[in-house]
């Protein structure tokens, strides 16, 4: 009893928000590796509570916020973050549920934590770039970045997604990354933090950003 | 840039990991042989991508699968794409729960568009990759072969490898079975055999032996990445000196630092003593 009360104590804690899409699994083990302590939870009460949230996702934009809207999830993610001020890192498809909405199987608001918008890839610059944007790529981060401290310039991250944000008239901290055009890999504002990129599966990079949001 | 990807594939069997040649399989040893010539809690820091395949020829236990997934992906920070037997959503699903983050298909990309598009919808097209068994015939004729290798499928390979292309899946992979396990080198003709302009990722795999092989494959500007599942060729360091070389002969891959991230996490002693 006394060993677990002093593990709550010592231990960063994350609660993974779980609407049933992705691979939740290589989130939690990378956390693990980080020692941080990961609840799973569906739990709109548990979600407004916790301090530190990570929304994960692939999958369709519509799909995700019909479940999320279904479980009473949204308004609890929302409530937490901007009443509670409880910080929120969302990656891949995760990250696109934070804006204001996607194009993707016709137009679907967003949480709308930040105000950037999903489209597709425009295929006149893709040119021969292949869809979905599979693989490690470079990204290049505002120098004050939180979420890439110590990380370097260009660094590889993993990307597999057709559809991205642009950092066009957004404020706020931005990372970006060239395919055909620059979008936005990544953004932090305040207590909201998102990656277009899968931190969980770019190695030493991501596990040093994961540890860096938190840290914050 | 986007970076080319170094996957290493891992076939399995009721519990064991199989050498194939010709598609015809040999026990190599367990888990506990795997952890011990291959960690790849380490060895992940010299590949991009992992694929774990059930080819297990009688019935499949999928439980027995997820367990060995777990384990393997437990420490292993890059993508894990498995397959072997997906029949249905529900399969898939607890792949995906298990440590995967990819689905790979091969049969019914012949035989089940239904289930095809039941798992895009689902999880998405990135999420499923089509694997596509190739056999050189006479006179540079080539077939696909589906059920593990077992049945030829009728049509012509370059143009049943058009319509694969349109099927809702985000990757192809195609393995030469004939090549399959030699250590010969890869069939580049396949590559041949491929739609002009092809919009998805192509992995090449079959036939890799040394760093020279895969150097072939990823120098060839229709691949975007080269899978080997040569369990004997690459035991103990042969992985990381492969990817050193592959660097410095000017292949594009991504650059880890375990050093930083040592460093970073401040984890330097307990973690990097059984590096070597």
């Amino acid at each position: 009893m006394e060993a677990e009360i002093y593990n709550s104590m010592s231990k960063r804690k994350v609660t993974i928000v779980d609407y049933g899409m992705g691979n939740i699994w290589s989130v939690i083990s990378a956390l693990n590796y980080l020692n941080v302590e990961v609840k799973v939870s569906d739990s709109p009460k548990e979600i407004l509570l916790s301090e530190t949230l990570l929304l994960p996702g692939v999958g369709s934009f519509r799909k995700a916020m019909d479940t999320l809207r279904r479980l009473n999830l949204d308004r609890a993610i929302t409530d937490s973050v901007q009443d509670k001020q409880h910080k929120i890192l969302g990656i891949c498809l995760g990250m696109q549920l934070l804006g204001s909405g996607s194009t993707e199987d016709g137009e679907t608001l967003g949480l709308n934590l930040f105000p950037a918008h999903v489209d597709k890839f425009s295929e006149e610059k893709l040119g021969t770039l292949k869809v979905p944007h599979t693989g490690f790529d470079q990204v290049v981060a505002d120098a004050d970045s939180k979420l890439f401290k110590g990380i370097k310039s260009d660094s590889d991250f993993y990307f597999v997604h057709s559809y991205r944000m642009l950092s066009d008239n957004l404020s706020g901290g931005k990372a970006e990354c060239d395919y055909g055009e620059r979008f936005l890999a990544a953004y932090e504002k305040d207590n909201v933090y998102a990656t277009q990129f899968h931190p969980e599966k770019s190695q030493t990079n991501g596990l040093i950003l994961l540890q860096n949001f938190m840290e914050i | 840039m986007l970076k080319k990807r170094l996957i290493f594939t891992l076939l399995y069997d009721q519990g064991d990991f199989m050498l194939s040649r010709n598609f015809r399989l040999q026990k190599v040893g367990d888990l506990s042989w795997l952890k011990n010539n291959y960690d790849f809690s380490h060895i992940s820091y010299s590949i991009d991508e992992l694929v774990v395949l059930d080819v297990s020829r009688g019935t499949r236990d999928l439980n027995m699968f997820t367990e060995a997934l777990r384990i393997l992906s437990e420490g292993c920070f890059v993508p894990i794409a498995a397959g072997g037997g997906v029949n249905s959503v529900d399969t898939a699903f607890k792949l995906l729960r298990s440590g995967a983050d990819k689905i790979i298909v091969n049969t019914p990309l012949y035989d089940d568009s239904n289930l095809l598009r039941c798992l895009s919808e689902e999880f998405g097209q990135q999420c499923v990759v089509g694997s596509v068994d190739i056999k050189r015939g006479p006179e540079n004729s080539y077939s696909c072969w589906s059920n593990s290798g077992q049945t030829e499928v009728t049509g012509n390979a370059a143009e049943l490898l058009k319509k694969i292309f349109d099927k809702p899946i985000g990757e192809v992979y195609i393995n030469s079975m004939d090549r399959d396990g030699t250590g010969q080198g890869l069939d580049l003709g396949l590559l041949d055999l491929l739609p002009q302009n092809v919009g998805k990722p192509v992995i090449l795999a079959g036939g890799v032996g040394n760093a020279d092989h895969l150097a072939s494959g990823f120098n060839d500007e229709r691949v975007d990445a080269v899978a080997t599942a040569n369990l004997f060729n690459f035991v103990g360091n042969g992985l990381r000196d492969a990817r050193q070389s592959l660097i410095s002969m000017g292949v594009v891959l991504p650059l880890w630092d375990i050093q930083m991230l040592e460093e970073h996490l401040g984890i330097g002693e307990s973690r990097d003593s059984n590096i070597d």
